[in-house]
């Protein structure tokens, strides 16, 4: 008796054959920039209905135009300048004394136990409990964004540099102290490096932290600033200017976010790609 | 060159302690000069606790290990270790400047000859992700000869790639070798490429004793399809045989 097998070939197709076959108008609906757009229409959409619904929503076109007004008031670049300037000092301090007591708590077992406590604090308490308390401390004017900034960022600078450090490869330790590596040279070239991605991590959580902080610390201390402007608005019930100064903020942090902090990353990392 | 000398060295890992266990109970022996010493033995037997010893990554708990360099200077170590242990993030170029002790262009330009020499001059501008693992490996010597080390390290450097690669990088170690004549301890558990390098193989064996210390008089550059290279390993192997029976002979009885 004789029977017949029946083979089924089924062929793979290569990525840039199913490439070559997917019609450009497929392609360019299926891509991530597509979905980024979707994603922004859909909250445009949604955001319209809202103001549809309800009278104390401002819609998106109201907000453009009291952001329009503002600039052309001229409060839109001073206020912006205040507040970054503040920011600007308070992350930058905060990154600096990160990494310090990141890298010495991630190196020493004395230095962990020593800040331990104070860092698990600092997460705890929220930004706008800094910014009554900065206020109360400092009065209105420059320090106490400032210091807010630095409060409600530095914590998390540092747990994330000394988990970083925490990490750097045995091997690579070993390697370093048998050739003798100075400390200077292995603190550039093998413990930063290798925590980069940590510090790109903790500078990302503190800005978004920070940001926050800057703006209830000049809502609730004036003195100009962002957070004064959006305050100014929100005390006369005026709702489409105080929005206009949300999408502001947010919309700074939001390319900030996309076209600093995320190109910095991918350069930082460019070895991983080759 | 360096004079290493250990006497009566042991290592026990958790001293003290109900888990303590002893790797190596007393070595001593003495490397100096031109020589290329390998020390082989099985699994376990505290090959590379030695090495980690005299490198000052591991520390021991009895008798005394001295490095001196023969000009009275201080001595210079060089490493290859089993893997690599390149930066991912720094080029090869970067990678063998990170173990100098300068920048100075004789130097860069000994860097640069122990690249040539490992064939890896035009890799010197690329990152180790985009090396194969021998070529990786091939940076590790070259690395360490670029030190130009009193004293030269290498643990099992070959055991983590393929034969005939590994093959080829034996062939340029012997090369550099001959050109350099550093004072090299081998950890390796493969005896043909121990009697292949070696001017003196030391064997250890479990318990952390040694065994043997045999002195390899062959011509160089010594290639396996040599009917004496390949007379001495049978002959070494044998040995090695021999001793294992003992140290099963010598466990059962216990």
């Amino acid at each position: 008796m004789s029977s017949t097998v029946q083979a089924t070939v089924k062929r793979r197709r290569s990525t840039s054959e199913i490439e070559e076959s997917t019609p450009a108008w497929r392609r360019r609906l299926t891509s991530d920039a597509a979905a980024r757009v979707a994603a922004l229409l859909s909250f445009l959409v949604f955001w319209s209905l809202l103001a549809l619904l309800f009278e104390r929503v401002p819609g998106p076109v109201e907000v453009v135009q009291r952001l329009g007004d503002e600039f052309s008031r001229g409060e839109v670049f001073g206020n912006f300048g205040t507040t970054l300037y503040r920011f600007g000092i308070g992350l930058l301090l905060a990154t600096g004394a990160g990494i310090v007591i990141g890298v010495l708590m991630g190196l020493s077992q004395l230095s962990r136990a020593f800040f331990e406590s104070p860092v698990l604090v600092g997460l705890s308490i929220p930004a706008i409990i800094w910014a009554f308390l900065t206020v109360m401390w400092f009065g209105f004017g420059d320090m106490s964004p400032i210091v807010t900034t630095f409060l409600t960022a530095v914590p998390f600078v540092i747990v994330n540099v000394a988990q970083g450090v925490r990490g750097v490869s045995r091997d690579l330790r070993d390697m370093s102290s048998t050739y003798d590596v100075p400390v200077i040279r292995r603190v550039r070239d093998l413990v930063l490096p290798a925590v980069t991605g940590y510090i790109a991590a903790g500078v990302r959580f503190a800005i978004i932290i920070g940001w926050n902080g800057v703006i209830l610390a000049e809502w609730f201390g004036g003195g100009g600033g962002v957070g004064y402007r959006a305050r100014f608005w929100y005390d006369a019930n005026r709702f489409g200017g105080f929005a206009a100064w949300v999408v502001l903020f947010v919309g700074f942090i939001v390319l900030l976010d996309r076209f600093v902090l995320d190109r910095a990353i991918r350069r930082a990392f460019r070895w991983r790609d080759g | 060159m360096a004079i290493l000398n250990v006497q009566n060295l042991g290592k026990t890992f958790n001293l003290g302690t109900p888990r303590a266990s002893r790797v190596l109970a007393d070595i001593s022996f003495e490397v100096s000069g031109q020589t290329f010493v390998s020390i082989v033995g099985p699994s376990g037997c505290g090959k590379s606790t030695l090495l980690n010893i005299i490198s000052g990554v591991e520390e021991h708990t009895s008798g005394e290990i001295s490095l001196t360099s023969d000009d009275g200077g201080p001595t210079r170590l060089g490493y290859v270790f089993q893997d690599p242990r390149l930066l991912p993030w720094r080029s090869v170029m970067r990678n063998m400047m990170y173990v100098q002790n300068d920048k100075s262009e004789a130097t860069v330009a000994r860097v640069e000859r122990y690249l040539d020499m490992v064939g890896l001059a035009k890799s010197a501008d690329l990152y180790p992700g985009q090396l194969s693992g021998g070529m990786q490996q091939r940076v590790g010597v070259a690395r360490a000869f670029a030190v130009e080390p009193d004293l030269l390290l290498m643990d099992e450097p070959f055991s983590h790639i393929d034969a005939i690669t590994a093959r080829a990088l034996r062939a340029q170690l012997q090369d550099i070798w001959e050109q350099s004549k550093k004072t090299v301890v081998f950890v390796t558990h493969d005896v043909v490429e121990a009697v292949e390098l070696s001017d003196r193989i030391i064997v250890l064996q479990p318990g952390g004793l040694i065994y043997e210390d045999i002195t390899i008089d062959l011509p160089r550059p010594r290639r396996q399809t040599d009917t004496k290279v390949a007379t001495l390993q049978a002959e070494v192997l044998a040995r090695l045989e021999a001793m294992k029976e003992m140290s099963r002979t010598a466990e059962s009885a216990a």
